[in-house]
């Protein structure tokens, strides 16, 4: 059997889902995290179910793309049981997409997720009340710790194919509604007997071009499932949304996209929509969304009661990192102190680990004959293992656990609160500073979650930035190369010019693409206490995607550069690169080293030893050359993995127009570097 | 959702000053607008409490139902407010 788990977002989905089917699904403390669904198939005692992790949305009427994602899978029908995780301490916003799945009349099962949070706060929540009152089984938990994780699955089981003991209930709209929904209703019925099918592909079209590009999943319109399920009564085990689901659906979509909708449809929509404003005297679908909103607060105030919660540490928190003037510089604090620490635990590391290789490079060349092919490929291999244990593992271990624990503690939203302003300036909202700011970690999950933004021209914006932000693979290039030969500040002066950059390329990018969007709406979450079970396992979910796919690539890719150097074709390949070489003023063993970057960045770092081969860099290149390296690596072009991504996310013509940029900021940046040291220093 | 007279002089959840309580009155026309804000679980009629305002014309934080928002200013300017008591 197949169950979804629906919800809004933040609300502790992926939590209910990574405890029964694994680790497959990242978790944070901020809305918008998944961004496409997940699928598991796990054992709940003797059943198996098929499970779904759908992206977090507020409302059946999504306003941005990651949510229609979630829509379009559920309006499939292609699942047995919904079970809607709630944040319990949420409960009055959260019950709102409660009512709306009501509508549904889908198997529904609640989960009150986050039990503890909501005692926190001095919550108290009738259950049975609750349960009574939706006609559904509630079942409370707290998923991080894994409470309620199984009761939810088998309250899940068993409510497929049991006939409810009472008839769904669902609100009652006021009485011009519910009549506009009833002749709604009955022109869909009449509609569907037409089998009106071909509507369809214009409609995708349209929405295409409504929503800016094609989506992943491929757009499916609001009307889809009206066009396509014949009409049938509302009963049990009927999985898509009867008749007057539908009719709700269509009268708080979107008016501008009635246009896609069969005209007879479109005429009688507007002809409810219109009646039901002329006697509400609103818009049909703020008439509908605040009747739904008045019979959400008048359930949570029936199932739930607040005592004043006790005076609120996190509120003294709040005060002090959110102040208008201190909590900026403890901002600028916390990631000088988080960047100062990666990169003293990393150095640590690396000196200990490179040293053990290096040795073990030496007994080897003894053994087996420091000439032979043998050698060249097995130097390689090694250089390669050396490269991601003692260079890349030591900065990115460290630095992916801090960015977990800045995550889940909660204050990743808050920076998206203090920045919002300065964000601005760079033509983006507060929002998209989370998507900028996980590019410190990895390109490919920052691209991706730029999905929370609304507009196509935010998306592009700040996953230009994102991928313009060195991520960790980056990092340990900056960190191992400037870092190491130059000193810890000359590392934090590239992050700092590359802030610059971010800065400046934002602000042209505003120029040249006016903002349009609404501006930042972001839920703040509570702060809560970090779970290392969650951070552990974040930590290595972001770790994973480098050891199982780089890893490889950098052994085979260090052996393979061994043999190009045994055989000595490097000399044809830097020859064709050696133009740009020359120009940033490098050595030309290099140029090969820059291709290999573009597989994965850390590559570069790690081809560049053994191209010029050895670890110990400076006996071979000057200060101004390893700079310039760094410079060039930091900005050039990002790696095969986010370029997939991008192309997924912006489309070929973007993505490419973002990469010629890269590749041009990149030489322009390094050939000032290169004349400043020539200059000045 | 017309202003109740002079008193009451309408103001844009922007212009509220820091800490105060209020009622919302009614969210922008726009149908994409108003339905982003309704997600953060905002309506007509909500009393929400304006926690913190960013410098610079940054966003405000407010609470409404035991959830903190931040609200952009562009946003914060299509939401009409009241004071209450």
């Amino acid at each position: 059997m197949k169950i979804a788990l629906v919800g809004q977002p933040n609300s502790g989905k992926s939590t209910l889902f990574n405890a029964v089917a694994g680790y497959r699904s990242l978790t944070s403390n901020f809305a918008g995290t998944t961004v496409e669904y997940t699928n598991s198939r796990a054992r709940v005692g003797g059943d198996v179910i098929d499970l779904f992790d759908l992206p977090g949305f507020y409302s059946l009427n999504p306003a941005n793309p990651a949510e229609t994602c979630s829509r379009e899978f559920l309006l499939t029908g292609d699942w047995d049981v919904l079970v809607n995780v709630l944040d319990a301490s949420q409960l009055a916003r959260s019950l709102e997409l409660t009512l709306e799945l009501r509508d549904l009349d889908a198997p529904l099962v609640v989960c009150l997720n986050m039990m503890d949070e909501a005692t926190r706060k001095g919550m108290v929540i009738d259950l049975p009340a609750l349960a009574e009152a939706l006609g559904v089984p509630v079942v409370e938990a707290i998923a991080a710790r894994g409470q309620g994780v199984v009761e939810t699955f088998r309250a899940a089981i068993k409510v497929q194919g049991t006939r409810p003991a009472a008839p769904p209930r669902r609100i009652l709209y006021p009485q011009e509604i519910e009549g506009a929904l009833e002749g709604l209703a009955r022109a869909l019925s009449a509609g569907g007997e037409r089998g009106t099918r071909s509507g369809l592909p214009r409609e995708a079209d349209a929405d295409r071009e409504l929503r800016g590009r094609e989506f992943p999943r491929g757009p499916v319109a609001v009307t889809a499932c009206v066009m396509v399920e014949s009409p049938a009564p509302a009963a049990v085990g009927t999985k898509l949304p009867n008749l007057r689901g539908q009719a709700l659906q269509l009268l708080e979509s979107d008016p501008r996209r009635a246009g896609q909708l069969d005209p007879a449809i479109a005429y009688a929509v507007e002809a409810a929509r219109t009646e039901i404003e002329l006697r509400a005297g609103q818009p049909a679908d703020a008439a509908i969304s605040s009747a739904r909103h008045a019979a959400c607060l008048n359930l949570f105030e029936r199932v739930a009661r607040v005592t004043k919660p006790s005076a609120d540490w996190r509120e003294q928190v709040d005060r002090l990192l959110m102040h208008p003037v201190w909590g900026y510089g403890l901002l600028a604090l916390i990631f000088l102190g988080f960047f100062r620490a990666v990169f003293d635990l990393g150095k640590l590391g690396e000196g200990h680990i490179l040293a053990a290789f290096e040795s073990l490079i030496a007994d080897l060349g003894e053994v087996l004959g420091s000439a032979s092919l043998g050698f060249a490929v097995v130097k390689g291999a090694l250089l390669g293992t050396a490269g991601a244990f003692a260079i890349v593992l030591p900065y990115l271990v460290p630095f992916l656990i801090g960015l977990s624990i800045l995550e889940d503690v909660g204050y990743l939203a808050r920076v998206g609160y203090l920045m919002d302003a300065a964000m601005h300036r760079l033509g983006l909202h507060g929002t998209a500073t989370i998507p900028v700011l996980l590019g410190y970690g990895c390109s490919v999950p920052a691209v991706m979650a730029t999905r929370i933004l609304t507009s196509r021209r935010d998306r592009f914006v700040a996953a230009f930035l994102a991928v313009l932000v060195p991520c960790s693979a980056r990092m340990t290039v900056i960190m191992a190369l400037a870092g190491f030969y130059l000193g810890a500040y000359w590392a934090l002066g590239i992050y700092a010019l590359n802030l610059l950059v971010v800065a400046l390329a934002g602000n042209i990018l505003a120029r040249l693409w006016p903002e349009i969007a609404p501006g930042m709406l972001m839920e703040v979450p509570p702060y809560h206490r970090p779970s290392p079970r969650v951070v552990l396992l974040k930590t290595w979910w972001r770790l994973r995607e480098f050891v199982v796919v780089a890893m490889p690539l950098l052994v085979a890719g260090s052996a393979v550069l061994g043999l190009i150097e045994f055989f000595g074709w490097q000399a044809a390949i830097n020859a064709v690169l050696s133009p740009l070489t020359a120009l940033l003023g490098l050595p030309s063993a290099v140029g090969l080293t820059l291709i290999f970057g573009v597989l994965r960045k850390e590559l570069s770092l790690l081809m560049l030893m053994q191209a010029v081969g050895t670890t110990d860099v400076h006996s071979v290149m000057t200060s101004a050359q390893i700079l310039i390296f760094t410079l060039f690596v930091t900005f050039y072009l990002p790696c095969l993995a986010t370029l997939a991504s991008m192309v997924r996310e912006l489309g070929r013509k973007l993505t490419a127009a973002a990469a010629g940029a890269l590749l041009l900021l990149a030489v322009v940046i390094s050939l000032l570097a290169r004349g400043v040291f020539h200059f000045l220093l | 959702m017309e202003p109740a007279g002079e008193l009451d002089a309408p103001m844009t959840l922007y212009q509220a000053r820091n800490h105060s309580y209020l009622k919302v009155l009614a969210i922008s026309d726009d149908w994409m607008t108003r339905r982003s804000i309704n997600q953060m679980g905002l309506y007509a009629g909500d009393r929400l409490h304006v926690l913190r305002k960013a410098p610079f014309g940054g966003p405000l934080m407010v609470k409404s139902h035991n959830t903190q928002v931040a609200i952009s200013r562009q946003l914060a300017e299509k939401i009409r407010v009241e004071l209450v008591p």
